[in-house]
């Protein structure tokens, strides 16, 4: 007799969701958090996409710790001298709320509350070192020598598994599926924010950024959200080109984003609050492991669920809808009193069915577009030096927006023949 | 800013008992490259001498120099119950 029908390892919006799931339906759930407090372990990428919180939480959108909503998403190329941004802002997100900016310490400790009260024992500040397993299956947790037993153990440790990876269930993260977050939060205030990003109450601003400008190959994307009275702002480095340059510092990166002309007046006068680095899983879907075995589930980072296609960076929506499914196979499980890999299968089929493995599965190969040349240099070079073109005034007779086109496309060093077959490759993994 | 003053302000409880993570000098000192001094954004490994120094204390726990080291000089692992890196913000 197992001391719990299921153990969660991590309390994150994957871990916490699945916890909430299960507890609110009678399961005898423990949720362990090595963290103390909860989230201060955690950080984001910014924001928090979707509604799918809504399922375990209904009224997520009034309770829940949110920062500000997305009403304005830029996306952005940096140069040298130059931004060259599309800078959507709509009505349409005021009305039906998209997505919010979190920052992580306050949105995951409130998760882990909801978990609390919906039954869960939540304990923090523990360590799992590794999983109890017994004729090859896992049979619960080693905390300290100490085993505690569970039918079932969730797995929520985020990017950076080290239980999952010490048992052989995920592959060791590697250049190719992580890159490395690094970020800032300032504080400069509610009114500041609001003038300087052209915000009214609790509307938001979200950035994303090519780092075009970054010299020696390497390749790194940026990120800029307002919250309520604070700014994150974060780069995530490709750690195969950092790798392939040897001779730049990954620190040095986060810095040359926060002092480049167009983005160090968005947080001027705004002191650091804190410096901070987290993975961010860049795997595709190739890279997914099993998400289930005998006695286990994977969710969230840990079972590969972040995605990113260049606009957009989705992690904490998948992590909320993997951990609540991992729930549901859970509960189902736990009726037909059956936690092998045959029953748990089923988490794995309503995952086929979910958007975050359709995602994954419909934008193969997205990375090879989202970290190529095209994108981090020919196409800011190109738009760049067009612009430039087009809208200085030289006092000659001017040019077709062809010619400059052409004119630019030699100067970027880019093929018309690559040109084109990247630029065909975009349109369809994108 | 300095990355040295951005580490000055975050907050740890540092295990005196316990290293996190180890290296094997014998490995750094056949090293050809050093990314590991590159890579970890908490400026953990410095190169003194041409030697590697490491320093836990400052990790914030992001995994970096486990995949950056191409040679099997890391020994990572969590820090243990409750200590290590604590963020006000995340």
């Amino acid at each position: 007799m197992s001391e719990f029908d299921v153990i969660v390892v991590g309390a994150g919006p994957a871990g916490s969701s699945a916890a909430i799931k299960m507890a609110s339906q009678g399961l005898n759930v423990l949720l362990v958090e090595r963290g103390d407090p909860v989230g201060s372990k955690n950080v984001s990428g910014g924001i928090l996409w979707g509604n799918d919180l809504a399922a375990i939480i209904p009224d997520w959108e009034k309770s829940a710790p949110l920062e500000r909503y997305v009403e304005r998403k830029v996306t952005s190329f940096l140069t040298g001298d130059s931004e060259i941004a599309i800078d959507f802002k709509t009505k349409k997100f005021q009305e039906k709320k998209t997505g919010y900016s979190v920052l992580r310490t306050r949105l995951d400790s409130f998760l882990a509350r909801k978990a609390s009260q919906s039954g869960a024992m939540v304990i923090t500040g523990v360590t799992v070192d590794a999983l109890a397993m017994k004729d090859g299956r896992v049979v619960g947790i080693i905390n300290e020598g100490e085993t505690i037993t569970a039918d079932c153990v969730i797995l929520a440790e985020g990017a950076n598994p080290r239980v999952a990876m010490a048992a052989g269930l995920v592959g060791k993260p590697n250049d190719r599926t992580v890159g490395i977050g690094v970020k800032h939060v300032y504080k400069l205030g509610e009114n500041v924010i609001n003038e300087r990003f052209n915000l009214r109450g609790n509307a938001g601003f979200a950035g994303e950024y090519v780092l075009s400008f970054l010299e020696g190959g390497v390749y790194a994307g940026g990120f800029l959200y307002t919250n309520k009275d604070t700014v994150s702002m974060g780069v995530v480095i490709n750690m195969e080109t950092l790798r392939k340059n040897g001779n730049t510092h990954s620190f040095d990166i986060m810095e040359k984003f926060a002092q480049h002309p167009f983005i160090s007046g968005l947080v001027e006068g705004g002191q650091l609050q804190e410096y901070s680095a987290h993975f961010v899983y860049e795997g595709g879907y190739e890279d997914m492991p099993r998400a289930y075995g005998n006695g286990y589930m994977l969710v969230g980072d840990t079972a590969g669920f972040s995605f990113s296609n260049g606009m957009i960076l989705q992690g904490m929506n998948y992590a909320i809808s993997s951990g609540i499914l991992a729930g549901e196979a859970a509960i189902e499980a736990k009726k037909d009193n059956d936690f092998s890999a045959e029953s748990l299968s089923r988490y794995q089929k309503k995952l086929d069915n979910s958007p975050a493995v359709l995602d994954k599965k419909n934008f193969q190969g997205i990375n090879n577009v989202v970290w190529s040349p095209m994108v981090h240099r020919a196409i800011p070079a190109l738009l760049e030096s067009s612009l430039y073109s087009m809208l200085y005034e030289t006092g000659n007779p001017k040019k077709h927006l062809s010619q400059i086109m052409m004119k630019s496309l030699k100067s970027s060093g880019m093929n018309s023949k690559d040109l084109m077959l990247q630029g065909y490759r975009l349109m369809r993994r994108m | 800013m300095e990355i040295e003053e951005k580490l000055a302000l975050l907050n740890y409880k540092t295990d005196p008992e316990y290293e996190h993570i180890t290296i094997n000098p014998k490995i750094c000192e056949t090293c050809p490259d050093h990314f590991c001094t590159f890579a970890c954004p908490a400026k953990c490994y410095t190169l003194i001498e041409g030697r590697i120094n490491f320093k836990y204390e400052d990790c914030v726990e992001c995994g970096t120099c486990d995949v950056a080291c191409a040679h099997g000089s890391v020994m990572w692992t969590n820090p243990k119950d409750s200590h290590g890196i604590k963020y006000k913000f995340g």
